[in-house]
């Protein structure tokens, strides 16, 4: 109950900004109490992965990237963010359209995204789904942080 | 010596000659005596001629060519001595043997006689057998001789045959010594090398041929020359330019030893057309290196532009579909029928379009020469995670799915697990007014595994069969849930696998679709994927 309270932040590296918004209707649907900040392209997300834990740019609770960015790779938000030793104990997960290449999930993985989330196409399965699995994530991120 | 000389005779040339009868003059003034000469030679059966005086033999003389000639020293007019000093005088009767009939064994008739040329004396009266015996020697004499003779002849036509062959050859013929010292040349080394053919006689062929080399000597002691075979070695012209030579050397044996022959033939216009060729092909090979690069390098850019197309479509079409989606749910209740018709088409074709995308997806990653690694496959558990995948269809339509016992074969999991699961759902999605039955087996062929999906479906006209292969090819309406591309991902599997794919079907009776998977030992991977994956 604690927990829900708490103000949760989530790192987005998403350009889609429809998507943007169907993650945050999950996210109230899930009732939880999220900030959400969302980078629009791969140079932006790089950037505040590199700055987290220095002043006025708190560390993220869960980084959500999704692969196919502009003015760069989802995989290199993730290799920013594991060159940034703040950021080694936050859960990383992949939210993509589609599993992407296995080279792709396989790099991802290695950089240290321990979740893949696939976007449904269906609306209710997105709002359902992806809410439940972003919850999850946070929930085993918040177990393994204490 | 009588029977040595038959003997060798007989046995040698003997049946050619023997019914040529030689001729013999046997010349007495009396006429008692010719016929007792007559009777005593008749047994050997040779022609003989008689003359009953010196002027009579020297007339037959002129016209015959004798084996012998039996000549009495006695007679009158002319005597035997002079007669044989005549005859001996005219050349074709030069060498005729004469043998003298004396009664007298008088030394200085001997010394006369063989001075004369006489080859033998015979003594009256005459034995017969000796008579016989001796010109029986004659007589073979006479047949060695014509042997000889015609030997000679033969000899020299042989020669001018050889000459004619050698000067009518198309080739320079150079006859030389195993060191290379020129023996004979024929006109047309004359012509192609530019020397005189009297200039070139006793050089060395390497003047010609800088390279020439004797024919290989096969074991010394038996000195057996091997012809060698063509070989192509530069000539040298009298003016110093060269021109390349096609060479023969074929050895032969002569009493002193082995000659070469080698025979030269101008290859200029060949290697021309050698190296025209060699260029030609160069180029050809070039073009087509060329050619090669180009279609890679066009292929990987329509292989990254059917990849993102299919992706970059994906994204926006999902959320078109969301959106329309939300847009329903939130605006139902305002919206007259056909608002909502219209709404109800958006998300449709948003639907389907997402639908078409992902296919392309899945086709590029079934036929793209990936990364995928040949494993060892269970077929049994692919086929499980297949119908866990496809678990909704199978409770919806209530399909009662059937599956062989399956092989453990060497493949690539994702395209089984895709071919497999397109095949499946189609039988389902083109389903009878039946309730869907679908038979999954497997058979071992001649070269490798043949696996088989059979549905009661609705069944395909044979007409359609290529067809139904092609990407985005649908024989069904939108409102069959198909996209039209999942036969084209089972071939584009099956043949990355290095298989075939075809079906068995008719309308109304379910389909039956086949393909074959060759059945590899892993030590046969390595060679066969780059076929496999070409």
């Amino acid at each position: 109950m604690a927990k829900s309270n708490q103000i949760r932040r989530i790192f987005f590296a998403e350009d889609n900004v429809a998507d943007v918004v169907l993650v945050r209707e999950a996210l109230e649907r899930q009732s939880l109490n999220c900030e959400l900040t969302a980078y629009p392209n791969a140079q932006a997300a790089i950037l505040a992965a590199e700055r987290c834990g220095t002043d006025g740019y708190p560390v993220p609770d869960l980084m959500l990237v999704d692969l196919n960015l502009p003015w760069g790779h989802g995989c290199d938000v993730l290799a920013a963010a594991a060159r940034n030793p703040a950021l080694n104990s936050v859960r990383k997960a992949v939210l993509s359209s589609f599993v992407g290449s296995p080279s792709d999930v396989e790099k991802a993985r290695r950089l240290g995204a321990t979740g893949f989330i696939m976007k449904p196409a269906n609306l209710e399965e997105f709002l359902d789904d992806v809410g439940r699995q972003i919850a999850r994530l946070l929930e085993s991120s918040s177990a393994a942080s204490q | 010596m009588k029977s040595a000389a038959s003997a060798s005779l007989s046995n040698a040339h003997a049946p050619a000659l023997r019914p040529e009868k030689v001729k013999i003059l046997a010349v007495d003034d009396d006429r008692d005596n010719l016929l007792a000469l007559q009777a005593i030679l008749e047994p050997l059966q040779q022609d003989l001629m008689l003359a009953e005086s010196g002027t009579d033999a020297l007339r037959l003389c002129l016209d015959h060519d004798f084996a012998a000639i039996l000549l009495d020293v006695r007679m009158p007019e002319l005597d035997g001595f002079e007669t044989a000093e005549l005859i001996r005088s005219r050349k074709r009767s030069l060498h005729t043997p004469i043998l003298f009939l004396t009664a007298y064994r008088s030394d200085e008739q001997l010394f006369r006689g063989y001075d004369l040329g006489a080859v033998d004396f015979l003594f009256k009266p005459i034995v017969p057998e000796v008579l016989q015996s001796k010109v029986n020697v004659f007589v073979q004499l006479s047949w060695s001789e014509l042997l000889v003779r015609r030997q000679a002849e033969e000899l020299a036509r042989t020669e001018r045959t050889f000459r004619a062959v050698l000067e009518g050859a198309p080739d320079a013929m150079v006859i030389t010594s195993t060191t290379g010292e020129i023996q004979l040349v024929n006109s047309r080394t004359d012509t192609m090398f530019g020397h005189s053919r009297e200039a070139l006689l006793g050089t060395n062929i390497r003047n010609l041929i800088p390279e020439w080399t004797c024919p290989e000597l096969i074991s010394g002691g038996i000195a057996m020359l091997r012809g060698a075979p063509e070989t192509r070695l530069p000539a040298t012209r009298k003016d110093g330019s060269n021109f390349p030579a096609e060479i023969t050397c074929s050895p032969f044996g002569v009493a002193e030893g082995y000659l070469v022959t080698t025979a030269i033939r101008d290859a200029t216009t060949q290697v021309e057309a050698e190296e025209r060729i060699t260029r030609i092909n160069q180029e050809l090979e070039k073009r087509v290196a060329e050619r090669t690069v180009e279609l890679t390098r066009s292929n990987e850019a329509l292989r990254q532009f059917a990849w993102a197309a299919s992706h970059d479509l994906q994204e926006p079409i999902r959320t078109v579909l969301s959106y329309s989606q939300w847009l329903s749910q939130s605006i139902t209740n305002e919206l007259d029928e056909k608002q909502l018709i219209m709404l109800r088409f958006i998300e449709q074709h948003a639907s389907r379009m997402h639908q078409l995308a992902g296919g392309l997806q899945q086709y590029i990653v079934a036929s793209e020469a990936g990364q995928q690694a040949w494993t060892s496959v269970d077929c049994n558990l692919v086929l499980k995670t297949v119908l866990s995948t496809l678990q909704e269809n199978i409770k919806e339509s209530g399909a009662v799915i059937e599956c062989d016992h399956l092989p453990v074969i060497l493949s690539i999991e994702v395209l089984l697990v895709q071919l497999f699961k397109n095949l499946i759902s189609n039988g389902i999605k083109y389903r009878s007014s039946q309730t869907p039955r679908i038979h999954i087996s497997s058979l071992r062929g001649e070269d490798g595994w043949v696996f088989s999906v059979r549905d009661n479906g609705l069944g395909i006209e044979p007409k359609y069969f290529d067809y139904i292969f092609g990407v985005f090819k649908r024989l069904h309406a939108v409102d069959h849930s198909g996209t039209g591309i999942g036969l084209a991902i089972c071939k584009a599997a099956v043949e990355r696998l290095g298989g075939r794919i075809w079906l068995e079907s008719a309308p109304g009776s379910g389909s039956v679709f086949y393909f074959c998977h060759p059945d590899l030992a892993h030590g046969e991977i390595e060679s066969d994927t780059s076929n496999l994956l070409r």
